[in-house]
């Protein structure tokens, strides 16, 4: 009995350890595959697979740094990663809090008027035609300004300003302070994780965005993202790059050096955002 | 309790107004009428000004979503007219419902469109969260514990990444002739000529499954894991005297124990079945594979801002979110029937 039941588990421990070598290799090969790629000297790879630089070059990241178009896309995409998050948090944590107020008048409305958009949705072109009507159609503030209430955030936030003792909050009403003294001076900075957990989730969204302009800004070239240049890249490289550098680099080693720029803050911020990421998720699945 | 206590609770209640009955050990309070009548006369205006300022740093939050989420829905009226660019919505000429008639009963695109979304969301649920929940609960029962943090973290990477970035790593393995796979492939023998992953029909639906997978499947098992580091150690124990081995374990104790948090997280998908992600079926569908990728969104986007037909895709994008304002409330009502929680 006891020698069968070993055996079994020593034939589960194996199987088990196999599938998870082959679970890494799936999820971290593509990112070896475009490292190794990008640094690699293209006329020197015969292979399919690649797994390590062939021929090390740095070419295809000098080129793609060298064009004014991507410079310029990094520069719109870091522009947007930073206000975005920034005003999200504004106006998302400020009205988090209010509907946790259940001495509010009107706080269940307020509560339900903001749940409902996440199940009532207007859809493409009805949203569309508001925003071209109020001329953000082409403007940089497209991408900040329809993702500044972030009603899933908003419910993360509530979640986690409900834990917070009562009574902290009683006793600073007592002491006087008003609603707004009250939550910027300390229910905000109490609140630290979740809005670090919040601010992160909405500058990784930001930097990933690519939809907002594809559908708002195609004929504005001067208000393009990294994501989207990257999208463009895949059909046409970028003009101005410079004849010479096209000469030592093909189309894929060039797009796959892009694909390492865009990939390389988030990888850069990941273990912050792993952490808080997790957190956020438990808040959320405890709420659902 | 003590009786000074509950003295306390009773003078208290008197002096917001209320009176206190004992009946049988128990206080009841009620509201005086008086004292009702007293607090109502100064309430409303009072209570506002009171929480002005609550007011107001809840408003930027109502203007953004009157704007952006409100206001839209007004424009479902275009579906009902037939309304061009450079018209005005008040002077377009009303069309009633013709234009859901357009895609119900004259329009082919029905079938491959709502097979398309099914197919591609119901699976692609169904496997995140089943592989997912595999993959946690192998990862729980690896002896390595660096070697399941090593993976583990890597798993979750993808999730953070842009659509964009997915679709060029695809590109790059799985075009047709510059394709890593492909090129493999043709080294090794096996291929006389690389294969259009990214283009052919008969690839769509596993493509779009597979990369959302393989994107969401490090995030979603971070539930189970927690759900499985939750599970009281006493089941094990027992389920061990009992003479279960390792899988006897995981088929007697931790599959149970997941399988609650499985069902709620695939309910509460329900209402955004006929959703897709744009971002992917944007990048995914192109003309070779348009019959078998193209989902409802993509078909919303094709029409509307591609063709122009404003009237037709808002007539979509209406049913699609009256279908899955419908869904949530039954799976909402089903939620509340069988486990007494509100998923909404």
């Amino acid at each position: 009995m006891v020698g069968k039941r070993s055996v079994n588990d020593l034939f589960f421990d194996i199987s088990d350890l196999l599938l998870m070598i082959f679970t890494f290799i799936i999820m971290a090969y593509p990112f070896i595959y475009i490292l190794s790629y990008s640094l690699s000297d293209p006329l020197k790879i015969t292979t399919g697979l690649v797994l390590y630089p062939e021929g090390f070059s740095l070419d295809a990241y000098k080129a793609a740094l060298g064009s004014p178009s991507i410079f310029h896309a990094i520069f719109i995409s870091i522009l947007r990663t930073t206000i975005g998050p920034i005003f999200m948090i504004l106006v998302t944590a400020m009205a988090g809090y209010c509907i946790t107020r259940e001495d509010m008048k009107g706080v269940r409305i307020f509560r339900k008027y903001f749940v409902y958009t996440m199940y009532i949705s207007a859809g493409l072109i009805p949203t569309f035609l508001v925003i071209k009507a109020l001329g953000l159609v082409g403007s940089f503030w497209i991408y900040i300004l329809p993702s500044s209430v972030s009603v899933f955030n908003m419910v993360l936030i509530k979640s986690f300003i409900e834990s917070i003792p009562k009574s902290l909050e009683e006793s600073a009403m007592m002491d006087g302070a008003n609603d707004f003294y009250l939550f910027w001076r300390i229910i905000f900075p109490i609140c630290t994780p979740v809005i670090a957990a919040v601010t992160l989730f909405g500058a990784v969204g930001q930097w990933n965005a690519f939809m907002d302009t594809q559908i708002y800004n195609t004929m504005h070239p001067e208000l393009f993202t990294l994501q989207y240049v990257l999208y463009l890249a895949l059909t046409t490289p970028p003009m101005d790059i410079g004849e010479e550098m096209r000469i030592f680099i093909t189309p894929k080693a060039f797009r796959m050096a892009m694909t390492v720029l865009t990939i390389l803050p988030i990888l850069a911020i990941y273990p912050v955002l792993q952490k808080y990421f997790v957190g956020g998720i438990m808040i959320g699945a405890v709420k659902g | 309790m003590g009786i000074e206590d509950s003295y306390d609770v009773a003078t208290n209640a008197h002096a917001c107004g209320y009176i206190v009955i004992r009946k049988t050990g128990r206080e009841i309070m009620i509201k005086t009428r008086q004292n009702i009548a007293l607090t109502k006369n100064s309430s409303w205006t009072n209570s506002l000004y009171k929480h002005r300022f609550l007011y107001l740093m809840v408003f930027p939050a109502v203007i953004a979503t009157i704007i952006f989420s409100y206001i839209p829905l007004f424009g479902w009226i275009i579906a009902f007219k037939n309304y061009r660019i450079g018209l005005s919505i008040w002077k377009a000429p009303w069309t009633g419902f013709y234009q859901f008639k357009r895609f119900f009963i004259q329009g082919d695109d029905l079938v491959n469109l709502l097979r398309n979304t099914l197919i591609t969301n119901i699976s692609s649920l169904v496997f995140s969260l089943v592989f997912a929940c595999a993959f946690a609960i192998l990862l729980s029962e690896l002896r390595y514990k660096k070697l399941g943090k090593i993976v583990q973290t890597v798993s979750f990477f993808p999730f953070f990444i842009s659509w964009v970035t997915i679709y060029t790593i695809l590109h790059a393995l799985f075009a047709v002739t510059s394709g890593a796979v492909s090129m493999a492939l043709v080294d090794v023998g096996l291929l006389k000529k690389g294969i259009n992953f990214l283009g052919d029909e008969r690839f769509s639906w596993v493509l779009a499954v597979v990369v959302q997978v393989w994107k969401s499947l490090g995030c979603n098992s971070v539930i189970f894991l927690a759900s499985i580091s939750g599970i009281p150690l006493e089941q094990y124990e027992a389920a061990e005297i009992d003479g279960a081995g390792r899988c006897g374990k995981i088929y007697y104790v931790t599959l149970p124990n997941l399988m609650p948090t499985l069902i709620v997280l695939m309910i509460m998908n329900i209402g955004w079945i006929l959703s897709s992600n744009l971002d992917l079926f944007y990048l995914l569908t192109n003309p070779t594979n348009r019959r078998t990728m193209e989902v409802l969104d993509m078909y919303i986007y094709r029409y509307g801002l591609q063709l122009n037909d404003f009237s037709y895709a808002t007539a979509i994008d209406i049913i699609k979110t009256v279908v899955g304002l419908i869904l949530v409330t039954s799976a909402n009502a089903l939620s509340r029937m069988y486990t007494g929680k509100s998923i909404l």
